[in-house]
C-alpha cells in the first residue's frame, strides 16, 4: 500500500473513459453489423439497428418505480436467503477478536491493528455474501422461471439489471453500515484503559463518537498523571506532501540516496556529518502563524555511536534566490513514530557569517517562486540533515510533510467504510452482469477472478506482460519446470523454442487485454490510511474509487441489458 | 430378506445396527480424565506414546480449532503467512508482523524450530532495527515472552526453555546495550505501565536478568531429564544454570559492585559449578563420568571396575569434558573470586580507572598499584586464570592506565622491571598493540 498515489484527475479520467468506452462500443457495433451483413444479408444490419434503437428507447424511458420494485424484490430475496446471517459471524469475530490482538504493543500500533482488523473483517465478510447473491440471482430466476412472470409484465430488461444492482447495493449498504458502526465502537474500546483520557462525561461521549479529534489532556497534579495527548491515539492526519531530491556527500544533486541494504527500496539514506541532505519542496499558499511539520525518518547505524541517544537531525530552511539558509534547532529522531516540529512565522537563528542572531519572516523571506517545470509556484524548501558522523538517515517522499489541522477519526474511518461499500457495488455490478449471460457457478468464478486479480495479482500480471517477470509465458514456464531449468538460464535457439515463445506471445496478449480490463481495486481498500492515522484523501482515493465504480457500472448495465435481451430465457 | 421387512422394522434394524457399530467406537474412544491409565484404548495408547496434544504442553483451543478448520491446508496457510511475515518485516511493518507471528504459531504450536526462529527474530532481528534503546528493549521482551509462551505450549521440550534463558541472559546481559537493558530489566522504561518496577511477565520478583535466566536454564535441564535436547553437547547444555550464576557474579563486577553481594554471588557460583554441575553424571559412550571425578579416587576405581576402561582412558574422557566446558578455568575463577581479598583487588583496579577518568591521578596511581600487586598474587595462585582473555586484558588494561598516568604527569616512567605485573606484560606482549588501539580510542593516544 502506498500513500503516494497521484491525485485523481477528473477531466483526464473522463476523457480516457469516453475514449475507451466509445472505442469499445464502436468496435462491437461495427463487428455486429459486419457479421449480421455476412449472415443475413442487408436485413441483418437493419435488425441490428432496430435492436440499437430499441435499446435507446428502453434507456430513455426508464421507470424509477419499476426499478425500485425490482430492487425491493431483490432486497426481500436477500432477506429470504438469510444474507443477514453474516452479522452473526461478524458478531462472533468481534466478540473474541480482542483476545488475539496484542495488547502489549505501543498504543498507536494497537490502534493500527484494531482498525485494520475491523475494516478487513467488514470487507471480507461482506464481499462473499454479495458476490454469491449477485451471481446467483438472475440464473436462479431463470431456472425456476420466476423471471418469466417479470418479463411478461411491462418491465424492461435494463430495469431488471438496474433494479438488481440497486437492490444488492442497498443490501450491501445496510450490511456495511451496521458492521462499520459496530466496528467503530469496537475500535474505540480496544484502546487500553490506562490510555483513555480522564474526561468529563460530555467530552468522553464526544470523544467516543469522534467529535473531538484533537484534545490535549493536561497533567493532573493531584493524581500525578502524565499529560496524554488523545490525538496521538486516534486521529486522521491531513498531510501536504512535497517533492524530494537528494544531495550526495559531495554536494551534488542526486535522484536517490544510499541503499544501506534494505530489501525494500522505498527509502533512501543520507550520510550524517557530510554535505548529504534530503531536499524537500512544499507548495505553500497563504501565510499562517505556525507550520506543523511531521516526519518519520529511519536511522541506520554503521557504528554503535552513543547508546541511549538517537540520531540527531536538523532542518535547514533554504531560499536559494536570496542565498538564505536558516538552520533550525536539531532534535533526536523517534523511529517508527511521530516526530513533530513547529515553525513559527518569525524564525530566529544564529547566522554563522554575521556571528549574530537574526530573525526572518517564514513567508516573506523564505518562501520563493520555484521555476521548476513540475512546480512553477511558491515553495518552501527544507533540507534535512543527519548530524551524526558515520550514521545514516533514511527517508522517502511521504516521510516528511506539512501537517494541516487534523480531521476527526470518525470521518476518516467512515470514508474507508464507504470505500468498502463502493467495492461491493463494483462486485455487484460485475456479478449481476455476468449472471445475465452465464450460469451461477460460472458467474461466481468470473467475478471472483476479477476480484482476486484486481486485488492482488495485477502487479504480477503487469510484470508478466511487460516481460519484467523472468521465466517467460505459460508454455515456457511449464517447459522450464519439467526440464528443471531455472529462469536465469537462456533457452536454446531452436525452432521448437521459437514456436513455444510465439504461442506464449499470443497467450500473453490475452493477458494484456485482461490486465487492461480489470482495474486496480486496491484504491477501494482505504483502511491502511486510517490504520496509519491519515485521513482518506478525496483526490487520491475517494474520487478514484467513485469514478471507477461509475465507470464500470455504465458498461455493465449496457452489457447486462443486451445479454438479457438476446438471451433465450427458456434455457436452463 | 430385507425386502420382506416392513418400513418400521427396517428402521429398527438400522437403529440397532448403528448402536452396535457405535459401541466399539465409544469403548475405544473414551477420552482420558487426565489420570494415568484412564480413558479408552485409544486414549491410553496416546498417553503411552506421547501422541496426545495435551502431552506436548498446554493446549490452546483456538490453535487446535484452526488446524481442524483448515483440514489438510495447514501447510499452504503457513507458507502464505510466512511469506506475508517476511514481506512485513522487509517493509518494517512491525505491528502487523507481530500479529502474523501469532497467526503462524496458531497453526504450528508444536513445531519447536518455529518458536525458536520467530522468538530469535523478535528479540534479535527486530530489536536491532530500532534506534532508541527503550524500543530495542521492548522487542527483546517481545521475543522473550514469545519464547516463554512457546515453552508453556511445549513444556516437555528442553530447547525452548533453553532459548528463553539464553535470551534473558545473553541478549539482556551481553549485547551492546547491556548496561541499559540490565537496568530496564529491574525498572522497565515504560514507567506509565509498570509504575517504576519490572515487567512482571518476564521478571515477577524484580531479580537480576542472569538469575531469572538461571531458573529457565534449570527448567531446561529438568525437561532434558525426560526428553533429550538436540542443540549441543550435554555437558554444555547442563552447565548453563551454573554459567548463569557465574555471569551474574561477573556482571556485578563489570558494573563496579565489589561488596558482599558480589562475593556471595561468586560463592554461589563456585557452589553451583563445583558442587552441582561438577557432580552431574554424563554418559561418554564407554562409561559414566562426572567432572569432579578425579577428586574422588573411589569413584574412579568403581567406574573403571564397572565399565572396564583403563585409568588413562577414563582420565582422557574426563579431561575432554572438562576442556569442552572450560571447567577448570571457571572452577579456579569462582574459587578465587569468592575470597574477600580478590574482590579488593578488582575494586582497586576498577576504582583506579574511575579516579583516572576524573583526573584524580595521585589516588588513581595508588589504587592501581595496589590492585596490580594484588592481581599478581592472584594470578600466581590460580594458574588457570592466566589463560583467560578477560583476566589477562584486565591486568594489561590496568598497566596501560598506570603508564598513561606517568605520561600525563610528565614523570619519567619507572624502569621496565618495576612495572607491576611485568611478568604478565612480557608474556602477553602480542596482545598489547590491539589493546593499545582500544585504549587510545577511549583515552587518547600516547
Amino acid at each position: 500500500m502506498t500513500f503516494d498515489r497521484d491525485p485523481f484527475a477528473l477531466l483526464t479520467g473522463l476523457r480516457d473513459w469516453l475514449l475507451v468506452f466509445g472505442g469499445f462500443v464502436g468496435i462491437i457495433f461495427s463487428a455486429t453489423i459486419l457479421v449480421a451483413l455476412g449472415i443475413y444479408g442487408t436485413s441483418g444490419p437493419v435488425a441490428v439497428m432496430s435492436r440499437v434503437w430499441q435499446g435507446l428507447h428502453d434507456f430513455t424511458h426508464l421507470s424509477p418505480k419499476r426499478i425500485w420494485a425490482i430492487s425491493r424484490l431483490t432486497i426481500l430475496e436477500a432477506w429470504r436467503r438469510k444474507a443477514l446471517w453474516v452479522f452473526a459471524v461478524f458478531a462472533f469475530l468481534m466478540m473474541f477478536a480482542g483476545w488475539f490482538l496484542d495488547s502489549e504493543l505501543r498504543v498507536d500500533m494497537q490502534v493500527k491493528n484494531a482498525v485494520s482488523f475491523a475494516l478487513t473483517t467488514v470487507l471480507w465478510l461482506t464481499i462473499p455474501v454479495l458476490l454469491l447473491l449477485s451471481c446467483w440471482g438472475i440464473p436462479e430466476d431463470i431456472r425456476v422461471r420466476s423471471l418469466h412472470t417479470v418479463v411478461t409484465k411491462p418491465v424492461r430488461r435494463n430495469e431488471i439489471v438496474m433494479g438488481r444492482i440497486l437492490g444488492f447495493s442497498a443490501v450491501s449498504a445496510t450490511i456495511v453500515a451496521i458492521m462499520g458502526v459496530v466496528g467503530y465502537v469496537w475500535v474505540l474500546r480496544q484502546v487500553p484503559e490506562d490510555h483513555q483520557p480522564r474526561l468529563s462525561g460530555w467530552n468522553r461521549l464526544c470523544l467516543a463518537v469522534g467529535l473531538l479529534p484533537n484534545i490535549s489532556i493536561e497533567a493532573d497534579p493531584k493524581n500525578d498523571l502524565p499529560a496524554i495527548d488523545v490525538s496521538a491515539k486516534k486521529f486522521c492526519r491531513m498531510p501536504v506532501y512535497g517533492t524530494l531530491e537528494f544531495v550526495d556527500r559531495e554536494g551534488a544533486i542526486a535522484t536517490k540516496g544510499i541503499n544501506t541494504g534494505d530489501i525494500w527500496e522505498f527509502r533512501s539514506y543520507i550520510e550524517g556529518g557530510t554535505k548529504a541532505s534530503a531536499r524537500y519542496k512544499f507548495a505553500v499558499n497563504d501565510p499562517v502563524d505556525q507550520l506543523k511539520l511531521e516526519s518519520r525518518f529511519e536511522a541506520f547505524r554503521t557504528h554503535k555511536g552513543r547508546i541511549g541517544q538517537s540520531l540527531l537531525v536538523r532542518y535547514v530552511l533554504v531560499n536559494p534566490t536570496k542565498s538564505l539558509r536558516v538552520p533550525l534547532p536539531s532534535f533526536e529522531i523517534k523511529e517508527f513514530s511521530l516526530n513533530e516540529q513547529f515553525i513559527n512565522r518569525e524564525v530566529s537563528y544564529y547566522d554563522e557569517d554575521l556571528k549574530d542572531t537574526r530573525t526572518v519572516d517564514l513567508f516573506k523571506d523564505l518562501v520563493y517562486f520555484d521555476e521548476d517545470e513540475k512546480l512553477k509556484r511558491n515553495v518552501l524548501q527544507i533540507e534535512v540533515q543527519c548530524l551524526d558522523s558515520g550514521q545514516y538517515l533514511g527517508m522517502a517522499r511521504t516521510d516528511f510533510f506539512i501537517r494541516l489541522p487534523d480531521r476527526s477519526f470518525l470521518m476518516g474511518y467512515f470514508k474507508a467504510v464507504f470505500g468498502i461499500w463502493l467495492l461491493t457495488v463494483f462486485i455487484v455490478s460485475i456479478g449481476v452482469t455476468a449472471s445475465t449471460f452465464v450460469k451461477g457457478p460460472v458467474a461466481t468464478m468470473l467475478t471472483f477472478s476479477v476480484l482476486i486479480v484486481g486485488q492482488g495479482f495485477r502487479d504480477f500480471m503487469i510484470k508478466l506482460v511487460t516481460g519484467e517477470q523472468k521465466g517467460g509465458g505459460p508454455i515456457e514456464s511449464w517447459y522450464r519446470l519439467v526440464t528443471h531449468m531455472n529462469d536465469t538460464l537462456a533457452l536454446p535457439d531452436t525452432v521448437g523454442v521459437q514456436i513455444m515463445q510465439g504461442i506464449d506471445k499470443v497467450l500473453l496478449s490475452g493477458l494484456w487485454l485482461t490486465q487492461h480490463l480489470i482495474p486496480d481495486l486496491s484504491s477501494f481498500v482505504m483502511s491502511p490510511y486510517v490504520a496509519n492515522g491519515f485521513d482518506v484523501p478525496w483526490g487520491m482515493a475517494m474520487f478514484r474509487s467513485l469514478a471507477m465504480t461509475i465507470g464500470y457500472l455504465i458498461p455493465c448495465v449496457l452489457i447486462g441489458y443486451y445479454s438479457l435481451t438476446l438471451r433465450e430465457l427458456e434455457a436452463k | 430378506m430385507i425386502e420382506q421387512l416392513t418400513l418400521q422394522q427396517r428402521k429398527l434394524a438400522y437403529l440397532i445396527g448403528i448402536v452396535l457399530l457405535m459401541l466399539p467406537v465409544i469403548l475405544f474412544g473414551i477420552p482420558a480424565t487426565g489420570e494415568e491409565g484412564s480413558g479408552g484404548k485409544l486414549a491410553r495408547l496416546r498417553q503411552e506414546h506421547d501422541l496426545g496434544e495435551s502431552t506436548l504442553g498446554k493446549v490452546d483451543p483456538t490453535s487446535a480449532t484452526m488446524n481442524l478448520v483448515l483440514l489438510g491446508m495447514r501447510g499452504v496457510a503457513v507458507n502464505l503467512l510466512r511469506m506475508q511475515l517476511d514481506e512485513e518485516k522487509d517493509q518494517k511493518q512491525w505491528a502487523q508482523m507481530r500479529a502474523t507471528t501469532e497467526s503462524v504459531i496458531l497453526l504450528q504450536p508444536h513445531y519447536i524450530q518455529v518458536w525458536r526462529y520467530l522468538g530469535w527474530n523478535l528479540a534479535y532481528n527486530v530489536s536491532a532495527e530500532w534506534d532508541a534503546v527503550e524500543d530495542r528493549y521492548f522487542w527483546v521482551k517481545e521475543g522473550t515472552k514469545f519464547l516463554m509462551q512457546g515453552s508453556e505450549r511445549n513444556n516437555r521440550d528442553p530447547e525452548v526453555y533453553w532459548d528463553t534463558g539464553n535470551t534473558l541472559g545473553k541478549k539482556i546481559g551481553r549485547s551492546d546495550e547491556w548496561k541499559h537493558f540490565r537496568k530496564f530489566f529491574k525498572v522497565d522504561p515504560d514507567t506509565e505501565r509498570y509504575k517504576g518496577g519490572p515487567d512482571s511477565e518476564i521478571n515477577q520478583a524484580g531479580n537480576d536478568n542472569y538469575l531469572v535466566a538461571k531458573d529457565w536454564f534449570q527448567k531446561a535441564n529438568d525437561a532434558d531429564e525426560k526428553r533429550a535436547q538436540h542443540i549441543m553437547m550435554d555437558v554444555l547444555f547442563r552447565s548453563y544454570p551454573a554459567r548463569s550464576q557465574l555471569d551474574y557474579a561477573d556482571a556485578l563486577h563489570r558494573e563496579g559492585q565489589f561488596d558482599e553481594t558480589a562475593r556471595k554471588a561468586w560463592d554461589g557460583a563456585y557452589h553451583d559449578w563445583v558442587e552441582v554441575f561438577g557432580q552431574m553424571r554424563f554418559q561418554t559412550g564407554d562409561c559414566e563420568i562426572f567432572l569432579e571425578m578425579p577428586a574422588f579416587e573411589n569413584a574412579m576405581d568403581q567406574t573403571m571396575a564397572a565399565s572396564g576402561v583403563t585409568r588413562d582412558k577414563l582420565e582422557r574422557e574426563i579431561n575432554l569434558y572438562q576442556n569442552v566446558s572450560n571447567y577448570r578455568y571457571w572452577r579456579a575463577k569462582s574459587h578465587a573470586e569468592k575470597h574477600v581479598n580478590t574482590a579488593a583487588v578488582h575494586r582497586d583496579l576498577y576504582e583506579g580507572e574511575q579516579l583516572f577518568k576524573v583526573n584524580e591521578l595521585d589516588a588513581a596511581q595508588e589504587s592501581l598499584e595496589s590492585g596490580l600487586k594484588g592481581y599478581k598474587v592472584l594470578l600466581d595462585s590460580y594458574k588457570d586464570l592466566t589463560v583467560d582473555d578477560s583476566a589477562i586484558e584486565e591486568g594489561l588494561w590496568a598497566i596501560m592506565i598506570w603508564q598513561k598516568i606517568y605520561q600525563l604527569r610528565n614523570q619519567v616512567q619507572p624502569p621496565e622491571e618495576e612495572i607491576p605485573l611485568r611478568s604478565l606484560w612480557d608474556k602477553e606482549i602480542h596482545r598489547v598493540p590491539n589493546l593499545q588501539q582500544d585504549f587510545n580510542r577511549k583515552y587518547g593516544p600516547s
